[in-house]
């Protein structure tokens, strides 16, 4: 084929496939686009699954009747107006793009009425290109409506999921924005369904109620952002309400709904050690900062963001949200309606998602800061489980896990504060290790000086240890190095000192099937209760179960 | 087998047996208690493979046999009678002992004595005797040292060198290290070095309490075990094989600081120290400070904790040689001195990083070696 320009209609189509991936990708623009205009209520209308109606209505600016037209025509914007402009972006929009792309991919109506105007401008358009133009009756605001979407594509069409999968992008956008706007009035139906509805009352947590339920909403604690640059609010979910999938995270840069696995990494790193592995937090997060500090103009659809200072955004991520879980002050709570029984209680406990169900079971509520109540130890169970009563019912704690987090944070406490203690060896020790414990070795026995650890090369495979850390001094430490090696050279190296002190503390711990005495559980519990996250062990299982009394007068049938 | 003793008799014997019983074990019978007549006397004998004790108690013996039982319901049933005669009766179809004491009478079901794991014979060897208050005081001041954790054999055990008329008892676990000399009643004709299991010599040690005569103590040949014989009991145990650190030259020669103190003014000061170390490893620091023309020396013994607060207590001292500072794990301070007989003992430091040494005050037949705790001064 001689090479010649497109036509012009081949060409916007292939524009618009860049911005209109899906039908989720028209809503999002659309509502973006409401939101851009100031509007404090949104609707979304959608019909089998946004192929054959989108229809989008606010209550916003409206578009002056004489500038209509040039809002369909390809970079036109009234967003902005320089290349400087471009440079700090306010608006969700700026690309001039989006409604063209959408009328070279479907049939576009709207009926827009600006400040001032008695009647509202109606345009329809087909195949790219205005069909009619009259006037219409209605108040101030904007209604888009979209038909046929990828009708004249049948790739596209082919290419999309089912209606059911298709609903659920577009639930998720109006969702992300319900969350990003809460002073917004949203709400969507999906084939004349409700499936979202929120009260624009501008608290996020009457949002989250409506987009997550009342579960999630009861175990959110709120983010006390610095008013620094760039400061970080928003609300994330305790520990137990944890999710399997990455779903629950939402990320808004100036309000501006970004994918970002770099947020998601800071968040996920600032639950490290209160998740249980393949677990993952909920969070809605919005970062303030100075429009040129981000670059939103990479990416087609504007979901992905270039920091300047990516590091600084991260560990304001990070830290915000590790304080606000250290300092766990728990909104108030919003009660679950399900009916657990005492059965219920042992299987939660047992499987993986103990953290899902009734607010009565999994960890105790938490009041205050280090929320763990006084406890009087009773017993001790199979040598592995400390039975305590608390002011609110019983408590089983698990022993090992339980120590393991005394003494994850002690550990981490002596070496934040260089106290590591260190107790040196008669004689030093060679300690032979495997060509990959070597290697392992080799680049890190001198930081591992800082949890206590004097090693030295002594040629070969050998290296001469002479002194170990306190806490593991009476225990195998060298198979606990080696184990440690092992699982450096093995895992993630970006954290290998959390893993080292995982490791000292696992190994330090008391044994499940141990016998303790009672000062021992007393004095343990003590310690436990002084634990900054007492209710998760360092590798993020539970470290007791709870039952309330209220939970056995309902078991027994005393209610 | 048919007999009759007392009931207070197999009640002690059982006690005496009681501990070699295995606990937790793949071997079922290794839970029972091999009841056998043995002449006018009926031995019973129990055995967790590493060591196994046999004690023999007065008894009537009208005829002869073997059984095994259940230690601990053989143990619990005899304990619970009246102070009167027992007869013991054993039916060997059914394998069944049967038991009366007074107006009490139970049956046991037993398992074939022929099952038990037989008891090593030590025999050969050397064969040597021991005071039981000098053996007592050695394993008493040493055991304790060997280590509990189970990655080096060598050194859970004690080590025994048995040369001339001298026994040396020695154990170490890598941070410590304990040397006691004592005399042997009868020498030995070969020099001979062992190691003891500690658990081994905990339980000698405590069946040694109401002794009077001397111990044997016999090894065999190939070192494999050993045998303690007290009056109508006997202990075998299995010997760790492995070589023993070589420790003389752990032993430091000279010394910057000595302090001499009062042992139970140390012990006090270590243990009241220790209660604020305990949210750490317990650490115990020691400020030895030589005293001036009028004023005596002092060991300032303190500690501290983020969350109870701090602790600090001098005690008098008579020191010699320079300022010294140094930490150890008070564990190991208290361990010592709590086992210590003399009234003063000498703290000998070098420096901060190197071992210490306490000696008792008017022995010379102990040495106690620590090593000391790395801190911030
Ligand atoms: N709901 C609405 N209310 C008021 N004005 C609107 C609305 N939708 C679109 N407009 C006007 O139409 C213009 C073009 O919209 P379009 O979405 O195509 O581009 P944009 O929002 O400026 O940039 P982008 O392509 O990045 O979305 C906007 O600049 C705005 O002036
Ligand atoms: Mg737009």
């Amino acid at each position: 084929m001689p090479i010649k320009a497109l036509a012009p209609q081949v060409v916007a189509r292939i524009a618009a496939g860049e911005v209109v991936e899906r039908p989720a990708s028209v809503v999002k623009e659309l509502v973006e686009n409401s939101l851009d205009a100031g509007a404090t209520q949104i609707s979304v209308e959608v019909g089998g699954g946004g192929v054959s109606l989108i229809k989008v209505t606010d209550n916003g600016a409206g578009i002056p009747s004489e500038e209509v037209e040039l809002a369909f025509e390809r970079y036109a914007t009234s967003k902005i107006g320089d290349l400087d402009d471009l440079e700090s972006i306010s608006s969700l929009g700026f690309r001039g793009e989006a409604l063209s792309s959408i009328t070279a991919v479907a049939q576009v109506d709207m009926t827009t009425c600006a400040d001032g105007e008695k009647v509202a401008t109606h345009l329809g358009l087909e195949d790219g290109a205005i069909a009619s133009r009259s006037t219409k009756g209605r108040s101030q605001g904007t209604t888009v409506t979209v038909l046929n979407l990828f009708r004249k594509i049948p790739a596209r069409l082919k290419f999309l999921k089912s209606i059911a999968t298709e609903n659920s992008h577009i639930a998720n956008v109006v969702s992300q924005y319900a969350l990003a706007f809460p002073e917004v009035k949203f709400s969507l139906s999906l084939d004349g369904r409700v499936a979202l509805r929120t009260p624009g009352s501008g608290k996020l947590l009457d949002s989250v109620a409506e987009v997550y339920g009342a579960e999630i909403a009861g175990n959110m604690i709120e983010l006390k952002g610095e008013a620094t640059i760039p400061r970080v609010t928003g609300m994330v979910g305790l520990p137990r309400v944890s999710r399997s999938g990455w779903g629950y995270l939402s990320f808004f840069i100036n309000r501006r709904w970004v994918n970002s696995r770099m947020l998601a990494r800071a968040v996920e790193e600032a639950y490290h050690g209160l998740l249980m592995v393949g677990r993952h937090p909920v969070a809605v997060i919005d970062i303030l900062l100075p429009a040129q500090d981000v670059d939103v103009n990479i990416h087609p659809t504007k979901s992905e963001v270039k920091f300047a200072n990516e590091r600084a955004v991260f560990s304001a991520v990070y830290r915000t949200v590790r304080q606000a879980l250290a300092g766990q002050t728990p909104v108030p709570h919003v009660e679950a309606a399900n009916k657990p029984v005492f059965s219920s209680v042992v299987r939660e406990s047992a499987s993986p998602t103990y953290v899902g169900a009734g607010a009565d079971l999994s960890f105790p509520p938490l009041t205050s800061a280090a929320a763990l109540p006084v406890l009087r130890v009773l017993g001790q169970l199979d040598n592995s489980y400390i039975i305590a009563e608390g002011p609110d019912g019983l408590y089983l704690i698990d022993q090992h896990a339980a120590h393991e987090r005394v003494l994850f944070e002690r550990i981490e406490r002596q070496r934040a504060q260089r106290e590591i203690e260190v107790q040196g060896l008669l004689e030093p020790m060679p300690l032979e290790v495997s060509p990959r414990q070597e290697a392992e070795l080799w680049s890190h026995y001198q930081e591992l000086a800082e949890f206590g650890f004097a090693i030295e090369p002594f040629g070969g495979k050998t290296f001469l240890v002479r002194a170990v850390p306190a806490i593991v001094h009476d225990r195998d430490w060298a198979g606990m190095l080696r184990e440690l090696l092992d699982s450096l050279s093995e895992g993630d190296k970006s954290n290998w000192a959390e893993t080292v002190i995982i490791t000292m503390a696992c190994h330090s711990a008391v044994r499940a099937g141990q016998a303790l005495t009672d000062s021992e559980m007393r004095e343990l519990v003590r310690q436990l209760e002084q634990a900054a996250t007492p209710h998760t062990c360092p590798h993020g299982r539970p470290t007791m179960i709870h039952l309330s009394y209220g939970q056995l007068k309902k078991d027994f049938g005393r209610t | 087998m048919k007999l009759s003793c007392l009931q207070e008799n197999l009640d002690r014997g059982l006690n005496v047996v009681g501990r070699a019983v295995a606990v937790r074990t793949t071997l079922p019978i290794t839970n029972n208690v091999l009841l056998a007549t043995d002449k006018s006397r009926l031995k019973l004998s129990a055995t967790n493979l590493e060591m196994a004790i046999s004690c023999w108690i007065g008894a009537k013996v009208e005829e002869e046999g073997a059984i095994t039982v259940p230690a601990r319901l053989l143990s619990e049933f005899i304990s619970s009678l009246p102070s009167e005669k027992v007869d013991i009766n054993l039916s060997p179809q059914t394998k069944t002992l049967g038991l009366k004491c007074a107006r009490f009478e139970a049956r046991i079901s037993g398992v074939d004595a022929k099952d038990f794991p037989p008891i090593p014979r030590v025999e050969g060897g050397i064969a040597t005797k021991v005071e039981v208050e000098a053996l007592r005081q050695a394993i008493g001041q040493v055991a304790f040292a060997a280590a509990t954790e189970e990655s080096r054999p060598v050194l859970t055990g004690v080590d025994a060198e048995f040369d001339g008329d001298t026994l040396t008892l020695a154990a170490a676990d890598g941070f410590r290290l304990a040397v006691y000399k004592l005399p042997l009643a009868q020498a030995v004709s070969q020099k001979t070095e062992v190691i003891i299991p500690a658990r081994t010599l905990a339980e000698l040690n405590r069946l040694m309490a109401d002794q009077e005569e001397a111990v044997e103590i016999t090894v065999n040949p190939e070192k494999g075990q050993a045998l303690f014989r007290l009056k109508d009991i006997e202990l075998v145990s299995q010997l760790i094989q492995g070589s023993f650190p070589n420790y003389s030259q752990l032993i430091p020669k000279k010394f910057n600081t000595k302090a001499v103190i009062s042992v139970a003014d140390f012990l006090r000061a270590t243990k009241t120290a220790s209660i604020f170390a305990r949210d750490g490893s317990g650490i115990v620091r020691l400020v030895v400070a030589p005293g001036g023309e009028m004023t005596p020396g002092k060991v300032t013994v303190s500690a501290r904790s983020e969350e109870i607060g701090d602790d600090v207590g001098d005690i008098d001292a008579m020191v010699e040689g320079e300022e010294a500072k140094i930490a150890f794990n008070g564990k190991y301070l208290t361990d010592v001195l709590s086992v210590l007989h003399e009234a003063q003992v000498a703290l000998e430091t070098t420096n901060p990083s190197s071992p210490g040494v306490l000696k008792p005050v008017g022995s010379d037949n102990y040495i106690h070696v620590v090593m000391p705790m790395f801190v911030q001064w």
